[in-house]
């Protein structure tokens, strides 16, 4: 029972803005947000292709381990990890129960198991990469990749705005249960309070959707300020944005060691 | 031909404030869909799918390509990115469809003030996007399972899913979360919202200004980057064997399988690396383009 309640606890929207700020502002901190941006990106990309066309099981597995030492590297959130097994398990339960509607048997687990290990090789390497470098360094790297200014600073920007929005989000919440009356103990109980607070959810978006629009007005005005449509269609600002990316040794370490270690797993499967 | 002052535009920069609160809003409501619990009742799944409201209200009050681009890439950012849930290729196919629908929606709306239209348009764009990803799913299973014929009564049941899937979510979700809260928040912040961006509420007799060529440009590159996209996630669908099924490469080919596999991912790796190079070279000094119109 206390169990339970510590981890209803946890599952407050509180600890959830908590754990989204350690997320989105201490990123810096690991291991691998040290590496180039641009090398990160190249090797999420081959972790999102070329598991859908691997079909062994042993370079699954292997490539498994490997990301899943990278997501502790990354440090990426509980609740980020929470959330993909929650949806592996959505997904892939449903699928097993519709191949055993089909008159499959326990065998066809087997082929379910490598679904799974694929989704979950490629949801860690977005995890990895997404969640465990810092936006800015993302968004520079997307940046030098040739993605459009407006997209790449739209994902930075996304990144960091969030826990604000989200706290503002709480507080139009808040104040709305605080001034309206909860459904009383009775019939359908649950159903009512379903009911009630997907309806507050939605009336909470009428007062964010004019404050946001003020803040999105007051970031535009920064960015033009500082010259960023103009800035950004010139290729020699573009250049000095993107000066400090540079490759080091390490990046090359870190390719290096996972085309071999990838490479040694196609040879023994 | 219109005068000038009849028509809607906006400068680059209010482009980009639609694009960003759009953006902004769509992908917080989306961290909730996430999290919200479904509630299944047998075949019947009641599930928030989506806060389809926040798209649709900003396309119908402000310009319509913008507000669906930002919230397409909310969606993207938010849900996906953050939450490590990034598919790869089928986001794309979700991408497009799902600003299509919300721009068409958004074009609908002559006069934000009256609710008949309002109306119309919300249910009308999610009718679009939920037909639109149905079809593709079962189009996916048509041509990704070879032995489609041969298993009984695939066909029916996998239309049969879908076309569940399609109504429920057109019924529950589209009433609940997309027609009724759009009809009580447009005539709210209509000529409330506006003024805070600095631009004019949208009248009757103006129509949104775009750009055909871009549109034009922008929708065929859509429907080329969505074949890709489709013909792609279908072959990687044949690739896993579902049951029994077996795609036969492995047989026919020995070991061989493996790297005939290890070649088609290298190739895709390659692809993508060329493709990006050669952008960034071509496209140097006309990036970041979309939004600033």
């Amino acid at each position: 029972m206390q169990i339970a309640r510590r981890w209803l606890e946890r599952l407050s929207l509180e600890s959830f803005q908590t754990q989204l700020m350690g997320m989105v502002y201490g990123s810096g901190h690991a291991v691998l947000s040290r590496l180039d941006p641009r090398c990160m990106l190249i090797w999420y990309l081959f972790f999102a292709v070329a598991p859908w066309f691997i079909s062994s099981l042993t370079v699954l597995a292997g490539m498994f381990l490997l990301l899943a030492v990278a997501t502790v590297l990354s440090r990426a959130a509980p609740f980020i990890l929470f959330i993909l097994c929650l949806g592996l398990i959505g997904q892939v339960g449903w699928l097993f129960l519709l191949s055993l509607f089909f008159g499959g048997d326990a065998e066809s687990a087997l082929p379910l198991l490598k679904l799974t290990l694929k989704l979950s090789v490629v949801s860690l390497a977005s995890i990895t990469v997404f969640s465990g470098m810092d936006p800015e360094r993302i968004s520079d790297g997307l940046l030098a990749l040739g993605m459009p200014a407006a997209f790449s600073f739209s994902l930075s920007y996304g990144y960091r705005i969030l826990p604000v929005l989200l706290e503002e989000f709480r507080s139009v919440l808040l104040s709305y249960r605080l001034r309206g009356k909860a459904p009383a103990p009775g019939r359908f109980r649950y159903i009512r309070l379903a009911v009630y607070y997907l309806k507050l959810l939605v009336l909470s978006f009428y007062p964010l959707m004019l404050a946001t629009a003020k803040r999105s007005r007051t970031t535009v005005e920064a960015l033009e300020v500082r010259g960023f449509s103009y800035g950004m269609k010139n290729p020699a600002s573009r250049r000095l944005k993107l000066e400090h990316l540079r490759t080091t040794w390490r990046d090359g370490v870190f390719l290096g060691g996972t085309a071999a270690y990838v490479s040694l797993l196609f040879w023994l499967g | 031909m219109k005068s000038k002052a009849d028509r809607y535009t906006l400068t680059s920069s209010q482009k980009m404030m639609i694009f960003v609160l759009s953006m902004s809003l769509y992908g917080l409501s989306n961290m909730f869909t996430e999290l919200i619990p479904k509630l299944q009742l047998g075949p019947i799944e009641l599930s928030v799918e989506y806060f389809a409201f926040i798209p649709l209200t900003l396309c119908i009050l402000f310009h319509p390509l913008y507000a669906a681009i930002g919230a397409a890439l909310g969606e993207v950012i938010f849900g996906e990115l953050m939450l490590g849930q990034f598919g790869g290729l089928g986001e794309l196919e979700k991408f497009l469809t799902f600003s299509f629908a919300m721009f068409v929606a958004g074009s609908m709306v002559r006069d934000p003030r009256s609710r008949l239209q309002v109306g119309t348009a919300a249910m009308t764009g999610v009718v679009i996007h939920q037909l639109c990803s149905s079809l593709v799913d079962i189009g996916k299973v048509w041509i990704g399972v070879e032995e489609f014929e041969a298993v009984p009564g695939l066909a029916e049941s996998v239309v049969l899913v879908e076309g569940v899937g399609f109504l429920n979510d057109v019924l529950f979700s589209g009433i609940l979360f997309a027609l009724l809260p759009t009809l009580y928040l447009v005539p709210r912040l209509h000529g409330k919202i506006e003024p805070l961006l600095g631009m004019k509420p949208r009248e009757r007799r103006m129509r949104p200004e775009t750009d055909r060529r871009r549109v034009a440009v922008l929708a065929i590159v859509g429907v080329v980057l969505g074949l890709i996209a489709f013909g792609a996630e279908s072959l990687s669908e044949s690739g896993f064997e579902w049951g029994s099924w077996d795609s036969g490469l492995a047989d026919h080919l020995g070991d061989g399988a493996i790297w005939v596999s290890i070649g088609a991912a290298v190739l895709v790796s390659a692809l993508v690396l060329a493709v990006v190079m050669l952008r960034k070279k071509t496209a140097a000094d006309q990036s970041g383009e979309l939004p600033h119109g």
